[in-house]
C-alpha cells in the first residue's frame, strides 16, 4: 500500500526530464546543418552568459536561432496536446477522447485559417497582428468544445458516448469547411495552407507570441493540475465524484476552458498534429498509473519527448527538405494505437 | 406517594423524550419532489411529503416496489437533489445547502458496483474516501493511510488491499466500496440497492456488517431495497413507499402487515414473526 | 485520337495563362468562356465563366459549344479532358517547363488557331526582349536567390519548374536544388546557403503569412544576410503564369537584381501589335501535351 507522495512524483518526473534532455541534445545535433556537440555546448553556455557574438562555428547561430526555438516549440506543443488529451479523457471518462477526436483541433484550425484569410484585410497594430491567429484559433477551439458539449448532452446529462459522436461529427464538418475555404484560395496560397495544416513546427515566432505561448501553457496546465485529485474521482463517475465532495461543475468548467486554451495555442502555431493527445496519456498510464497527480506531469513530458522526436525525424529524413510533422505522428501513432488496442488497454 | 411516583415516571418520560430528541441525527421533514422531462410538461413522477427520523446506530430501510421513489428519496436525503418542499436535516444542517466538501465529510453514499474506466488497486480506491478532507494538490498523509486501512479492516477486506478492483469478485468489490464510504468518516451512510448483484450469502454478509458498523461507529444507515426479508431482519425502521407516497413508517413488525404488503407488492404472501420479533415474509405462488 | 476542327471559332480556356495568351494573340473574340480565376487582362473577367480550373462545370462548357478547349497539365485534370472528349469536345494541352519552350508555344498555338503571322510576331518580340536581357547580363554573374512561395512552412520551387528557368533568364539562380516542384525547405539550410536575394511574389497576401518587413525581426530569418540588408525583390504574380507577361516579369526581376546592367535606358519595345491593346505585355507560349487520347501537337489533324 504505497500512496503517492511528493517524492515519488519528483523522482518520476526527474527521470522523464532526463530523457527529454537527452532527446533534446540529440535533436540539437541533427539537422540540415552539421554541428558538433562540443561546439554546441560551448555555444549554449555563451548564449546563457550573453556572449552571443563569440560563437565557435558559423553554424552556432543557426542552431540557437532556428533549431533550439523549434525544439522548444515542439516541447510546448507536445506537452499542451498531451495534457489536453489527458484532461478530456478524464472528463469524458472515455479513453478515445483527444483534441482531434473531439473536433477541438478542427475548430482551432478553422479559426487559424480564417484569421489568415481575413488578416490582410484588417488594419491592426503590429503587436496584435502576431497574436491574431492564435487568438482566433483559441476562439475556434472554445466555440467547438462548447458546441460539442451541448450536442453531447442527453436528457440534460453529459453522456460520454454521445459526446464523442458529436465531437467526431464536428471534426469532419469543420475540416469540410476548411477544405471549402481553401478552394477559394489561389493555387499558391492553397499549397501553403495545406502544408501548414499537416503540421508544421518551423514557424519563427515573434517575441510576444512566445510569451503568450509560454504563459498560456503554464497557466492552463497549472489550472488543470489543481483539479488533478478531482479528476481521479471523476473517473468513477460524476455522481460518485460529487458524493465524494468534488464540485463537478466547477471542475468541468475549468478543465474544458483550460484544455481548449492548450489546444487552441498548440494548433495555432503548428497546425494539426494528431495522435499525441490520444496516445501519450495511454502510454503514461501504463507506465505510471492513472493517478492524475502524476499522470498530468508525466504526460506533459511524454508529449514533449514524442513531438521532439517526430519533428527531428521530419526534418532529417529527407534533409534538406522536410516532411510534415503530422504525418510522422500519424505513421508512428496508428500502429501504436492498434497495438494498445489489441493488448486490451485502450 | 402515588403522585410522586407518577411525577417521577412522568419526569423520566420527559427525560427519555428529550434525550431521544437530542439524539435524532437525521430528520426528514415533509420532503417532496417532482420530476418531469422538461419544464413545460406535467411531472412524470411525484414524491409526496415524507417524514421520518433516525438516530445514531439505527438502520432505516426504504422499501417499495420498483419506481416507487426510493432512489429519489435517498438522493434527497443525500442532499443531491433539492426538495420541492420540506427539508432534510442532518445534525441540524440542511443537507442540500451544504458545500460538496462539507457534505462529503458527513454523508457517504455507497453506489452499486460501477465499472471503473481505468483499473485501480483496492487501497487506492478506498483512499479516495479521504478526498473531502484534503486540500487541492495535497498528497495523502500517513493518517489518511491509517484511516483507509482501518476502513478495509472493518469490512473484513484488509487482505484485498493490493488487489486490482477488476480482479476481485462482486461481493469483495462491494465491501471495498463500503470501505471507501467508511473512510469518509461520515455520520450518515446511504446505500442504494446494495444487494442487487450479490448472491444470498454476500447479501446477508453485507447487512450483518452494516448492523455491526452502525452499532460500533454510531452511524445512521439508510438502505434502499426491495428485499422484504433482509429489511425485515436487519432494519430498525422501515419506510414503505408506493408510487411516491409513504404508506407507513415504523419498526418492521408494525409495517409488515399482510394486507398492506399485498397491496403494495401486488402478490399473495404470508407473514410470520421470527424468534426476535422480526417478521419473515413468504411469497405464495400464484394460484 | 481526336480530330480538331479546321477553323476554330469558339474557344474555352481552362487556365488563366492560356486566357492571357489568347488576348496577347489578339484572338479574344474567339474566346467564349474562361475560368473564375482568369483575371488578366481585366476584360477577361467579363467573359462567361465556367467555374474553376480544377473543377470546371462541364455543362457550362458544353453549353458554350466550343470548338476547342485549352488546358494545361499543371492546373487541369486529365479527368476533365476525358469527360470533354466523351462529349465530343476536343482539348489542346500545354505544359511548358522552360521559357524558351514557352516562346515556341505561341507560334504553335497561333498556328493551330489559324493566325500564324500574329504568333510569329509575338514570339519574335519576346525572343528579342529576352535576347536584350541576356546581352545586358552577359558579363554579370548570376545572383543566388531564394524564391519564396510560402513562409510558414517555407516552400520554394524546384529546379525543373518554369519558374526556375525564368529565374535563370533573369540572371538569378535558385539556391534550392530539388527535383520536387514545391519543396518544403528547412530554414537552417537556407541560412547555410545564404542567398543574396529573397524573391517575393506580389499577391493579396503579401508574402504570406509574413510581410517582408516583419522578417527582419524574426529569429532565424534575421540570420540571412539578404534580410539584414533588405535585399528583397518583388515581382508581380505574372511570374507564376507561363503566359506572355512572364518575359516582362523576368525583365522586371533582372532590373531589380542587376540594376547596374540596366543603367542606360533601353528602347521601350512598343512595337505595335495591332491586335494587342497597349496594356498587354508581350509574351509567348509553349505547348506540351498530356499523354492522352487527345490532340498530340505534331499529330493534330486539321
Amino acid at each position: 500500500m504505497r500512496p503517492l507522495t511528493l517524492q515519488r512524483l519528483f523522482l518520476q518526473c526527474s527521470l522523464l526530464a532526463v530523457i527529454l534532455f537527452v532527446v533534446v541534445v540529440i535533436a540539437l545535433k541533427l539537422g540540415a546543418v552539421p554541428v558538433s556537440l562540443y561546439g554546441l555546448g560551448r555555444d549554449l553556455i555563451s548564449v546563457l552568459l550573453h556572449q552571443t557574438k563569440a560563437l565557435s562555428s558559423d553554424y552556432g547561430m543557426i542552431v540557437i536561432e532556428i533549431r533550439l526555438p523549434r525544439i522548444l516549440l515542439a516541447i510546448v506543443v507536445g506537452a499542451s496536446l498531451s495534457v489536453a488529451g489527458t484532461s478530456f479523457q478524464a472528463l469524458l471518462r472515455n479513453p478515445l477522447a483527444d483534441p482531434y477526436v473531439l473536433g477541438v483541433s478542427g475548430g482551432a484550425a478553422l479559426g487559424a485559417v480564417l484569421a489568415l484569410i481575413v488578416e490582410p484585410h484588417l488594419a491592426m497594430p503590429t503587436w496584435f497582428a502576431a497574436l491574431f491567429t492564435p487568438f482566433c484559433a483559441f476562439l475556434g477551439a472554445a466555440a467547438t468544445i462548447a458546441a460539442v458539449y451541448f450536442l453531447g448532452r442527453r436528457q440534460g446529462q453529459l453522456d460520454s458516448g454521445t459526446l464523442l459522436l458529436a465531437g467526431i461529427i464536428s471534426a469532419s464538418f469543420l475540416y469540410a469547411v476548411i477544405m471549402f475555404l481553401m478552394t477559394t484560395l489561389s493555387g499558391r496560397d492553397f499549397r501553403g495552407m495545406a502544408f501548414w495544416l499537416m503540421g508544421d513546427l518551423s514557424s519563427s515566432l515573434q517575441g510576444s507570441l512566445r510569451w503568450v505561448l509560454g504563459i498560456g501553457f503554464f497557466a492552463a496546465a497549472g489550472a488543470i493540475y489543481t483539479t488533478a485529485s478531482d479528476l481521479n474521482l471523476l473517473l468513477a463517475g460524476e455522481k460518485e465524484a460529487m458524493h465524494l465532495g468534488v464540485d463537478v461543475r466547477r471542475v468541468r468548467l475549468v478543465v474544458y476552458i483550460a484544455a481548449s486554451l492548450l489546444t487552441g495555442l498548440a494548433v495555432s502555431v503548428s497546425g494539426s498534429i494528431g495522435y499525441v493527445g490520444l496516445l501519450v496519456p495511454h502510454v503514461m498510464r501504463l507506465l505510471f498509473g492513472s493517478d492524475h497527480r502524476i499522470l498530468l506531469p508525466t504526460a506533459a513530458f511524454g508529449g514533449a519527448i514524442a513531438v521532439v522526436l517526430a519533428d527531428t525525424l521530419a526534418r532529417t529524413v529527407v534533409a534538406p527538405s522536410e516532411l510534415p510533422v503530422g504525418a510522422m505522428t500519424a505513421l508512428a501513432g496508428a500502429p501504436l494505437f492498434i497495438y494498445l488496442l489489441r493488448r486490451g488497454s485502450a | 406517594m402515588s403522585s410522586s411516583v407518577q411525577t417521577t415516571s412522568e419526569l423520566s418520560k420527559v427525560g427519555d423524550a428529550s434525550r431521544a430528541a437530542s439524539e435524532v441525527r437525521l430528520s426528514v421533514e415533509q420532503v417532496s419532489y417532482a420530476y418531469s422531462a422538461n419544464q413545460s410538461q406535467a411531472p412524470l413522477f411525484t414524491l409526496e411529503a415524507n417524514s421520518f427520523q433516525a438516530r445514531p446506530g439505527e438502520i432505516v430501510a426504504i422499501l417499495g416496489p420498483n419506481a416507487s421513489g426510493k432512489s429519489t428519496l435517498l438522493k434527497l436525503i443525500a442532499g443531491a437533489l433539492e426538495p420541492l418542499s420540506g427539508r432534510v436535516l442532518l445534525d441540524g444542517f440542511v443537507t442540500h445547502t451544504l458545500a460538496p466538501r462539507a457534505r462529503a465529510q458527513r454523508i457517504a453514499m455507497v453506489q452499486q458496483d460501477s465499472p471503473l474506466l481505468f483499473p485501480s488497486r483496492a487501497w487506492e480506491f478506498v483512499l479516495q474516501g479521504r478526498h473531502p478532507y484534503g486540500r487541492a494538490l495535497r498528497f495523502e498523509s500517513k493518517d489518511d493511510v491509517v484511516i483507509a486501512r482501518n476502513a478495509l479492516a472493518q469490512v473484513g477486506a484488509e487482505h484485498l488491499g493490493d488487489r486490482w478492483m477488476n480482479e476481485i469478485s462482486g461481493g469483495e468489490r462491494q465491501r471495498v466500496i463500503l470501505a471507501r464510504a467508511l473512510s469518509q468518516q461520515p455520520l450518515l451512510l446511504l446505500l442504494d440497492e446494495p444487494t442487487l448483484h450479490l448472491d444470498i450469502g454476500a447479501q446477508v454478509d453485507l447487512l450483518a456488517t452494516l448492523r455491526r458498523l452502525a452499532a460500533e461507529n454510531r452511524y445512521t444507515v439508510v438502505v434502499v431495497t426491495h428485499e422484504l426479508n433482509l429489511a425485515g431482519e436487519y432494519a430498525d425502521k422501515v419506510v414503505l413507499l408506493q408510487k411516491g407516497k409513504s404508506l407507513r413508517v415504523g419498526p418492521p413488525a408494525s409495517v409488515y402487515q399482510r394486507d398492506l404488503l399485498e397491496q403494495v407488492f401486488q402478490t399473495s404472501l404470508t407473514i410470520e414473526l421470527g424468534p426476535h420479533g422480526r417478521p419473515r415474509v413468504s411469497i405464495l405462488p400464484a394460484t | 485520337m481526336i480530330r480538331v476542327p479546321q477553323s476554330i471559332h469558339r474557344i474555352v480556356s481552362l487556365a488563366p495563362n492560356l486566357t492571357e495568351t489568347i488576348y496577347a494573340l489578339g484572338l479574344q473574340d474567339r474566346l467564349v468562356g474562361d475560368t473564375d480565376y482568369c483575371d488578366f487582362p481585366p476584360e477577361a473577367q467579363h467573359k462567361t465563366k465556367v467555374g474553376g480550373a480544377v473543377n470546371p462545370s462541364l455543362e457550362a462548357i458544353a453549353a458554350l459549344h466550343p470548338d476547342l478547349v485549352l488546358v494545361t497539365k499543371n492546373l487541369n485534370r486529365l479527368e476533365t479532358v476525358q469527360a470533354l472528349a466523351d462529349l465530343g469536345i476536343p482539348s489542346y494541352a500545354t505544359d511548358p517547363h522552360t521559357v524558351d519552350a514557352i516562346i515556341a508555344s505561341i507560334a504553335r498555338l497561333a498556328d493551330l488557331l489559324g493566325a500564324p503571322e500574329t504568333g510569329a510576331t509575338l514570339s519574335t518580340d519576346l525572343e528579342r526582349q529576352l535576347a536584350d536581357i541576356h546581352e545586358r547580363l552577359a558579363s554579370v554573374p548570376p545572383r543566388r536567390v531564394l524564391f519564396i512561395v510560402w513562409t510558414e512552412p517555407l516552400i520554394s520551387i524546384g529546379k525543373d519548374t518554369f519558374i526556375a528557368d525564368a529565374l535563370r533568364h533573369a540572371g538569378a539562380i535558385s539556391v534550392i536544388d530539388s527535383s520536387r516542384d514545391w519543396p518544403q525547405v528547412n530554414l537552417e539550410e537556407v541560412v547555410r546557403l545564404q542567398p543574396e536575394f529573397l524573391i517575393f511574389v506580389e499577391s493579396h497576401f503579401g508574402a504570406a503569412p509574413h510581410s517582408a518587413e516583419a522578417l527582419a525581426d524574426l529569429p532565424g530569418w534575421r540570420l540571412l544576410n539578404a534580410v539584414r540588408n533588405r535585399r528583397y525583390a518583388t515581382i508581380s504574380d505574372a511570374i507564376n503564369r507561363p503566359a506572355p507577361r512572364l518575359v516582362s516579369a523576368v525583365e522586371d526581376l533582372a532590373r531589380q537584381l542587376h540594376p547596374e546592367a540596366f543603367t542606360e535606358k533601353p528602347q521601350s519595345k512598343d512595337q505595335a501589335n495591332p491586335t494587342v491593346s497597349n496594356t498587354l505585355p508581350r509574351g509567348s507560349f509553349f505547348a506540351e501535351t498530356f499523354n492522352a487520347p487527345i490532340c498530340q501537337e505534331q499529330a493534330c489533324a486539321r
